[in-house]
Parts: C-alpha cells; sequence; structure tokens
C-alpha cells in the first residue's frame, strides 16, 4: 500500500467571503482559491487509515474515483452515507459510513426504568416500532417470569401484523421510487394511512406507539379500532393485489430488479443476514416458526420462501408476506379470547438478577434484546439487536461489479432503516 | 466647472430633472427627425431588398415567444394529469383551477438566487445552460407550422434538426464537467452517450421518408404528403415511425431514458449545481425539446399540418365581397351582436325562471352571443385560410404526441390489468421448509488471524 | 429447556467449558475463555448434532469488573436460544478472538462492540470506530462513562466530565467510585 499523505487543511474559503483577521497566508486552515482542486472534495479520511480494510479501500487504483452518496442524498433511506468507489460507472468497492443518526439508545435504556424503556426504544425502527417495543417487552417478561394474559397476546400478534402490512407496503413503494417510479409510493401510503389511523384509534399514537407494556398491552380494543379494521379487511386483499400488480407487472420495474444483487444462501446465512432477506435467499428463518413466540404457534401461516436471492425476490417475499400478514389478522379476529389485557404488577419493577434473550420477528427481520438485570429498577446492560444493522452489511459484498444505477436498487431491496441501524 | 457645481447644488430637485430632461427632450427630437427622415427609409429599404432576413428574424423572435407559453402549458398540462394519476388534486390555487402555476412557477425560477459553487469553471458554467437552450430553440426554426408559416425553408431541413439537437449535448456535457461535482459530471457523461448513441437510430429512420418525398426539405416533406390521412408516411413506413418516435424520446430525455436525470442516483444529473433561470433555462429546453421532437414526427410521419382527410377547402369567399357592403361590416356586427344579445337574453329568462334578473339575463345573453360571433368568424377564417387550418391540425396532431411523450412510464404505471410473464406469485415449494440449514461451503471459513 | 442439548453441549465442549451450562426458559448458556472463543464457535457451528448456523447476536457487555463478549445462536437441532459467554476479559485491555472466520456478518457487531466497550477483536480486519467519530477516545457503554445527571451515581463531585480518554479504569477498582457491578453470578 502506498503511504498516503495525511491532510491537515479544512474546507475551502468562497473567494468573495472576507478573510477572517488572524487568518495568514501560511496558515494550514485556510485554503487558497487557486489550492482547489478535485481533490478537496474527495471522502478520504483526514487521518491515517486504521485498519486493514480502510487503507485498503481508501487507496485509488487507476481511473478510479470516489463519490459520497450521502448523508444528503434523495435516496439512501435517511443519513446513510456510502462512499462508492467507483470505476467509470461501476461500482468497485463500497464503505458504508453510519453513525449520523447515533443516539446512544442503548445507553439511555441502561439509565431508564424498565417501564421507560418502552418508550425509549421505540423510535428506533420507526417505521414499524410496536416490533421494538415488543422484543423489549417479550426479553423483561422472560427476566421476570411475568405472565401475560391470553387476550393482550392476540392483542400484540394483530396490532404487530398490522403494521408489518404498513411497513411492508411502504417498502414497495420506497423500491420502486428507488427505480424511478413515482406514482406506487403514494398508493403506499393511502394504504399505510389507514392501518396507522386504525392503530391511532388503539394507541394514541401514529408513529410511535408506546403501547407494549411489560404483562400485557395498554389499553383494549376500542369500538373505533375495530370499526376501521373491519371497515379495511374488507378490501385489503383486493387493494394489496393491486399495489402489488402495480409494479409486479411493469415491466422496467421488473427487468431493472430481476438478477441485481444476488445473495446466495451460504453468503445470507454468514452474513447473519435476518428477515424477508434471508428467505429471498432460500433460507426459511423465521423467528415466529423458528422460534416460537406469544401465539404464533396456534396460527395458521407459511413461511414464504425464495430461491433467486436477488432484488426481486426480496420485494416478492414482502408481497407474499402481506398476504400471510392478511391471514393472520383474520385468524386474530376470530380467535380473540375475552378477559383482561394486563397481568398484575407492582409499580416499580426489581426483577431478579438474571439475563434474557427475547427476539421477534419484525418485518426487517430478527428483532432482538438482550437485558441484564442486577436486581436495581433499571436494566444493567440492554443490548438491542436491530435487523437492518446487519442486512445492510451485505451492501460491500453486494454492490462491488454493479452499475451506478443499481446501488439503490439494492440497498434499497435491503429495506434498511436507519433509526434502528445507528442506534 | 466649480461654477457648474455650485449653480447645481443650489438648484431645487424640480429645477434639477427639468435641467436633464430639456436637452434630452431636444436630442431626443432631432434624433427622430433624422431617424424618420434618413435612417428608417434606409432600413425599410434595405429589408425590402432582403425579405429572407425579415424573415429570420420574425422567425427567431416568433420562436423564443412562442417557447415560453408552450412550456407553461406543458408543465400545466403534466401537474395536473399526473396529479390524477397519483389521487392527487394538483395545483388548485393560482388562477382558475390552478391554470396560473405555471407562470408562478417561471417568476419564482427568476427570483432566486443566481449561484455558482466553488471551483466551477464559471464561463462555461455560465453558457452551458445558454448553449442547450439555443440548440434546441434553434430547431423550431425548420418546423413548418402552417403553409407559408415556417422559419426557414431549407433544404437540409431535417440535418439541420439532427445537428442542433446534436448541439444540445454540448451544453449538457459543458454543464457537467464546468459544475466541479461528480454527479453533475456522471449526468453529463450519461447524456452524452445516450444521445449519441440514439442519434443513430433517429437519423437513419428517416432515410426511407426522405427518398420516398425526394427531398430534406421539412415544407417538401409535409407537401409530399397532401392528399388524406393514408398518404401520411407513417403508412408507408411504419417502423421507421416506431424507431424515430422510441429514438426522439430518447433524444428528449423522457423516461425511460431519463438516466441523464435519475434522481434516486446522481441526485439531478448536469442540472444538479444549477440554480434559479440558469436551471431554468436547462428546464424550458427541456419542455421545448418535447414540443420539437413531437412536432417533427408530426411533421415527418403524420402530414405535418394538411388535413386528415380530403378537406374540400379553403373556399373562395369572394362572393362576400360581390354584396359591395364594405365598411358596412362593421355596423352589421353591432346590429348582430345588440339583437343577438336581446333574444339570447329571453331565450335565459325563458328557460332560466324568475331567478334570472333581467342584467345577469343579458350578460349571459352577451356571453353567448358574444361566443356564437367569435366562432363564426373563427369558423370563417378557418374556411378561408388555409395557414388557419394548417396551424390548426398542427397544433392538434402535435399536442397528442406531446401528450404521450410527456406523460411517461414513471408515473402512468399501468393498473393491474393481465399477468406478467413469468411472475407468478406462488409461495415456493413447501420441500424448501424441510431442508436442512447446512452450509455446503466448509472450506470458506479460514482459520482465524492474529493480525495484532 | 432443553435438557438433551445440554447433554450435547457437555459431550462436545467438556474441556472449553467454564462452569456449569444453565438452562432458563428457553435459553441455554454457557461460559468460555476468551482464548476458546474459536475453537467452541467452530464446533458449535459445525458438529453434526449442533449446528448453530445462525448467529443472532454479539454483544459486548461490561460488569464493572471485567468485559464479556455474549454470542447468541441458533439451530434448528435445538428449541432453545444458545448463549456462548466468553467471559473475564480485562478491563484495561479487552481481546478477544474474532468471530468473522466462521460469520463474516460478526465484522460489523464486533466493530460496534469496540466502539462501545472498546473490546479489541484480534482477527477482524476492520476494526474501526462504526458509531462514533474516528477520533472520538471515549468508549460510551462502559460503566465509568457516566451520564451528566448520573450525579447521585457518581462520587459526589456532582456533574462529572461526560467524556474521557480511554484511559486504565482505574476507578473500577474503588468501590466509592460508583461504578455499577453485575451481581456475582
Amino acid at each position: 500500500m502506498p503511504p498516503r499523505t495525511t491532510r491537515t487543511t479544512g474546507r475551502a474559503t468562497r473567494s468573495a467571503a472576507p478573510r477572517p483577521p488572524h487568518a495568514s497566508e501560511d496558515d494550514p486552515r485556510i485554503m487558497l482559491d487557486r489550492e482547489i482542486s478535485s481533490d478537496l472534495y474527495d471522502p478520504v479520511p483526514p487521518y491515517p487509515t486504521q485498519t486493514e480494510r480502510e487503507a485498503e479501500f481508501y487507496t485509488r487504483g487507476d481511473g478510479e474515483m470516489f463519490l459520497n452518496v450521502g448523508p444528503h442524498h434523495p435516496a439512501t433511506h435517511g443519513v446513510l452515507r456510502l462512499v462508492l468507489k467507483l470505476s467509470g460507472e461501476q461500482v468497485v468497492d463500497v464503505d458504508p459510513v453510519l453513525g449520523y443518526l447515533h443516539r446512544g439508545v442503548e445507553k439511555i435504556c441502561e439509565n431508564s426504568d424498565y417501564y421507560h424503556v418502552i418508550d425509549q426504544v421505540d423510535p428506533l425502527e420507526y417505521v414499524s416500532s410496536l416490533f421494538q417495543e415488543w422484543a423489549a417487552v417479550l426479553a423483561f417478561e422472560k427476566l421476570m417470569d411475568v405472565e401475560v394474559p391470553a387476550r393482550a397476546e392476540w392483542i400484540r400478534v394483530l396490532s404487530g401484523e398490522l403494521l408489518r402490512i404498513s411497513s411492508h407496503t411502504l417498502f414497495m413503494g420506497f423500491l420502486a421510487l428507488d427505480l424511478g417510479g413515482l406514482t406506487p409510493i403514494l398508493y403506499s401510503f393511502i394504504e399505510r394511512d389507514e392501518i396507522v389511523e386504525m392503530l391511532a384509534a388503539l394507541t394514541g399514537a401514529r408513529m410511535l406507539f408506546n403501547y407494549f407494556r411489560i404483562g400485557g398491552v395498554n389499553g383494549d380494543l376500542n369500538h373505533e379500532f375495530l370499526s376501521r379494521l373491519g371497515d379495511w379487511m374488507s378490501r385489503a386483499a383486493k387493494q394489496t393485489e393491486a399495489n402489488a400488480g402495480l409494479l409486479n407487472e411493469n415491466e422496467i420495474f421488473v427487468r431493472r430488479a430481476r438478477g441485481v444483487g444476488v445473495l446466495s444462501r451460504e453468503m445470507a446465512l454468514r452474513y447473519g443476514v435476518t428477515g424477508g432477506n434471508l428467505r429471498a435467499s432460500g433460507v426459511p428463518f423465521d423467528v415466529r416458526r423458528a422460534h416460537p413466540y406469544s401465539v404464533y404457534p396456534a396460527l395458521d401461516f407459511n413461511v414464504p420462501t425464495r430461491l433467486e436471492g436477488d432484488a426481486l425476490a426480496r420485494y416478492l417475499i414482502r408481497v407474499d408476506e402481506v398476504r400471510e400478514s392478511i391471514k393472520i389478522i383474520d385468524q386474530c379476529l376470530h380467535n380473540m379470547p375475552d378477559g383482561p389485557v394486563m397481568a398484575k404488577l407492582p409499580r416499580l419493577l426489581r426483577p431478579h438478577p438474571g439475563r434474557a434473550w427475547g427476539a421477534v420477528e419484525g418485518p426487517r427481520g430478527m428483532l432482538g434484546v438482550y437485558a441484564i438485570s442486577d436486581g436495581s429498577d433499571q436494566p444493567f446492560r440492554f443490548r438491542i439487536h436491530d435487523p437492518s444493522f446487519v442486512n445492510l452489511e451485505t451492501v460491500p459484498a453486494l454492490l462491488p461489479g454493479n452499475l451506478l444505477a443499481d446501488t439503490m436498487a439494492i440497498v434499497s431491496s435491503l429495506d434498511p432503516v436507519m433509526g434502528g441501524i445507528d442506534k | 466647472m466649480t461654477f457648474a457645481v455650485r449653480t447645481w447644488d443650489r438648484m431645487s430637485p424640480t429645477a434639477r430633472l427639468t435641467a436633464i430632461l430639456v436637452p434630452l427632450a431636444l436630442l431626443l427630437a432631432v434624433a427622430t427627425v433624422i431617424g424618420v427622415l434618413v435612417v428608417v427609409p434606409a432600413t425599410i429599404n434595405f429589408l425590402g431588398a432582403n425579405l429572407p432576413l425579415v424573415r429570420f428574424g420574425v422567425a427567431v423572435v416568433g420562436i423564443l415567444v412562442l417557447t415560453i407559453p408552450t412550456a407553461f402549458v406543458l408543465i400545466y398540462m403534466e401537474l395536473k394529469i399526473i396529479a390524477r394519476m397519483n389521487l392527487r388534486v394538483g395545483p388548485n390555487r393560482i388562477g382558475p383551477w390552478g391554470a396560473a402555476m405555471s407562470l408562478v412557477h417561471g417568476f419564482k425560477v427568476l427570483s432566486k438566487e443566481d449561484f455558482a459553487p466553488t471551483g466551477a469553471d464559471l464561463p462555461v458554467f455560465t453558457l452551458a445552460p445558454v448553449v442547450t437552450f439555443l440548440a434546441s430553440v434553434m430547431t423550431l426554426l425548420v418546423v413548418p407550422f402552417a403553409p407559408g408559416i415556417f422559419g426557414q425553408d431549407f433544404n437540409i431541413g431535417l440535418l439541420f434538426f439532427f445537428a442542433m439537437g446534436g448541439l444540445s449535448v454540448l451544453g449538457l456535457l459543458m454543464a457537467g464537467w464546468a459544475s466541479f461535482n461528480k454527479y453533475s459530471l456522471l449526468g453529463g457523461l450519461r447524456s452524452a452517450a445516450q444521445i449519441v448513441s440514439y442519434e443513430i437510430p433517429l437519423t437513419v429512420s428517416v432515410v426511407g421518408v426522405v427518398i420516398l418525398a425526394g427531398t430534406m426539405s421539412t415544407n417538401s416533406i409535409v407537401l409530399a404528403q397532401r392528399g388524406s390521412a393514408l398518404d401520411w408516411f407513417v403508412f408507408k413506413q411504419p417502423l421507421a415511425a416506431l424507431i424515430f418516435f422510441i429514438a426522439a424520446t430518447a433524444e428528449a430525455n423522457r423516461t425511460p431514458f431519463d438516466m441523464t436525470e435519475a434522481d434516486s442516483e446522481i441526485v439531478a444529473g448536469f442540472a444538479t449545481e444549477y440554480s434559479g433561470m440558469r436551471f431554468g433555462f436547462f428546464f424550458f429546453a427541456e419542455y421545448v425539446n418535447v414540443f420539437i421532437v413531437s412536432a417533427l414526427i408530426t411533421t415527418v410521419f403524420f402530414g405535418g399540418w394538411t388535413a386528415p382527410f380530403n378537406w374540400p377547402w379553403p373556399y373562395n369567399l369572394n362572393w362576400l365581397d360581390a354584396w359591395s357592403i364594405g365598411i358596412l361590416w362593421i355596423p352589421i356586427a353591432g346590429i348582430v351582436l345588440f339583437v343577438g344579445t336581446d333574444i339570447m337574453a329571453a331565450v335565459v329568462r325563458l328557460l332560466g325562471g324568475k331567478a334570472w334578473t333581467a342584467p345577469s339575463a343579458f350578460g349571459l345573453g352577451l356571453l353567448i352571443t358574444g361566443a356564437l360571433m367569435t366562432a363564426a368568424v373563427g369558423l370563417a377564417l378557418f374556411i378561408a385560410f388555409d395557414w388557419v387550418q394548417g396551424i390548426f391540425w398542427f397544433m392538434a396532431k402535435t399536442y397528442v404526441f406531446v401528450f404521450i411523450v410527456r406523460l411517461d412510464a414513471r408515473h402512468a404505471a399501468p393498473r393491474p390489468g393481465g399477468s406478467a410473464d413469468g411472475l407468478r406469485l406462488e409461495m415456493a415449494p413447501a420441500r424448501i421448509a424441510s431442508q436442512p440449514l447446512r452450509d455446503g461451503n466448509r472450506r470458506d471459513h479460514p482459520e482465524p488471524v492474529n493480525a495484532r | 429447556m432443553d435438557r438433551n442439548l445440554k447433554r450435547r453441549l457437555e459431550a462436545r465442549l467438556e474441556a472449553q467449558l467454564r462452569g456449569p451450562i444453565r438452562q432458563r426458559q428457553d435459553e441455554t448458556e454457557i461460559r468460555i475463555q476468551p482464548g476458546d472463543v474459536p475453537d467452541v464457535l467452530r464446533t458449535l457451528h459445525d458438529a453434526v448434532d449442533l449446528r448453530f448456523e445462525i448467529l443472532a447476536d454479539l454483544a459486548g457487555v461490561d460488569t464493572g469488573e471485567h468485559m464479556q463478549v455474549v454470542y447468541h445462536l441458533w439451530s434448528e437441532t435445538s428449541p432453545d436460544w444458545l448463549r456462548v459467554i466468553a467471559d473475564g476479559l480485562s478491563r484495561d485491555d479487552p481481546r478477544c478472538p474474532s468471530a468473522t472466520f466462521l460469520w463474516t456478518g460478526a465484522e460489523w457487531l464486533e466493530r460496534e462492540a469496540y466502539d462501545m466497550f472498546g473490546i479489541v477483536f484480534e482477527g477482524n480486519r476492520d476494526l474501526r470506530r462504526i458509531f462514533m467519530p474516528p477520533d472520538y477516545t471515549s468508549f460510551p457503554l462502559r460503566k465509568d462513562f457516566l451520564l451528566p445527571d448520573d450525579a447521585a451515581r457518581s462520587t459526589g463531585e456532582g456533574v462529572r466530565h461526560v467524556e474521557r480518554s480511554h484511559a486504565p479504569a482505574v476507578v473500577a477498582d474503588d468501590p466509592a467510585a460508583g461504578v455499577r457491578r453485575a451481581p456475582a453470578s
């Protein structure tokens, strides 16, 4: 590896702007206009490389250039920054840079009491925040040996599957948007809005629900929720087919998504990918079936699996999962038992010292929480495992060799949510 | 000198104004006299001797004036129709049904900051939108709108069109290069690659038409298609028409050929760093391009300004002169308007009932009569003058193609109808579920390396 | 609780296990030395009767006395989650072999553990910060990294500096420093 110079210069000053009085010609922070070169805007970090991989990436080969995609870019789903190494329009290598949305949720949770944690984890996967609550609640219930009333479990499954549909519908719209289709996203948002309004009637919030509680849920099903749900269920299947057909039968969409970003079965397993992305590669791993929780063992649904592992397969898996979720919601409405929705618990929770791991199947994959209690009212360690984080990790393996135009299709087909990735 | 300054200081504002205006007025008067006596006759003589020059100047000005309303109409049309496809209402605040929306867009673009990024190659950066805009506007020169109404009848009209179309690439490349931005560079190169590659089928596809018509002059090509719709070249050269249409769509950078400004990948392509009216020029050039491409499809394959069936007109309306009423047309028109308003008001009152008070009934009557009279005059013009017919047919055909080109695949993704080939959404076979989870290739795991 | 899994684990990993296998609800937990991580993970991944092929999670833990690296694994051969705890990493210089030779996806998880705890994973070729800026010097999830409103738990100095350089954690030896300790288990 050739030695790289360390640059200490900062940003260039505008030629029209008056120079600050203390600045002199030899001040390294000031770059003169004549020194401006395209080098200045390269995303090469201004410090010596720290690792083998970083050194390899930031060494430019013949005819290669760096391109900063993000953190502010129309198609990176939040503040993701991808440093692409391009040769012409072909991607040679990628270095995803994370952390623009890092809030230290794990640390905050370790300093909140157990009830408060549920509130803190809501904004992680903001598209489907119930699942993050669910994972936390599941781990805490294991930690405290709480028996959850049956009706509460059914309500959890019902609201969770509704939110899964909403999340998947949004995914389809955004995938189309990144491939250049502007209309499907609007239809997706119509669908999502109906579901979110429904959940707002149930939980009181449209996005960050804060609905699950340790030992149950916050409030029983109400009339408005059920009437909205019934109204929606009467046309859900038809509407889903219509929305999916908008893309499935679009020649441009199918041709651009097929065969792009192929994630093989072995690779998916080695990367620890979960969720629809893993199932699109032929591995039928779904936490709802692989390690059942809640009332899923009692429910009748399939785990859709595909073999291709490309962007189109990842998309079609989502379409299939929406159909399965509609089936589950139907069963929930038919089998919902009567009874309380909250277990009796003290106001201040002090679980015995111990450890628990709770994992649920979110729309993007396995959402896990590892909680350690030291006997106090706050978790000693609260570890959040986010599926988008691991799914995004495959990007450096999937992108090389593809054209720049396909990068967004691939990233988008993995369905990352930066709120969860950056914690 | 000191005297003049002191006097100036002591003068009142009115006096100062007078002191400035009076000499100016005198100068103007002298200049006018000289102009009327010498310059104007000389100019008229000169232009009279060089009529093609006049035609050229008028054509360029007319074209420049025409482009802006064209862009406005297209933008409004697009906003409104795409809004319907997206289940939205679209612009509905400014003007009737939001029709003045694009006008306001124009003012917004004009009032934005004119910004150039650090490191940009300023002369090239500034010239790029101009080149692009002029290249697309100049192609309008060879478009025949109606018999006798065209910019310039080149005998190499089609070649001129292709040459100018190729020139717009230069503008995009300049923009991409000068912006000092990698997204712009990628966009500029993409557009160059795309337009250059589609230029070839575009040019080759009209060779058949050129042979059929025996000329490359757009005017003569239209004349060669005179007759009914069956004489149009689209029926003699259907494949060429299809190729030309597709290549022309690519030439106009419309979806699905919009790689040059794919906003999900390279932000806005060559226009990323442009703002204000510099961006406005690209924007207008794009819309003018759509119009031109449609106009050329109409001209070359769909008979240009000719009517789609054997049209018995223009009639000679000279028999009207036989009445010898001359200037009396004006009072006659007045009387017709007056009487017509009365009759219409009476009809409105009779049909509408008591809700129509006298003023409103007369107002409506006036409107109806005015509309009928305008229609009658328009019809008379249409019958009497072939250039009115020409413009009508040309615009009608062209806007049909504008509509097709403009409303692109990205918005008009079709609602489900049939089922796509090879896309059956069945579940994967159930045996996958029972297949054991096993990593096939164990050799892929090297020994752990202790690098540290 | 999967008793069968316990028997299989005892048979396969007898030499490497530190302490008894704990089982609670749907979790099975084993403790190993950090040095044994590659061997144990390979056995768990490859052995015909174990085949723990999915790495559910990799987490760092600071118990206040030492560091741990915790792996959660899933296998279709068992209804339990398997938790592997590599215990007893020194807080001053925590080092642990990397799991990337088996699961490429562990790379970012290890980067995160490094970023948050300063645990150095030997063999990870891209061990740099992932969330915090590259010039950041603290490890935020360590127990001696106090939040500004942690005055109640601090040694009585009121609000303390939040970010401190990665110095050997002297406070850990001083019980009065307010470092929370995990229960002795």
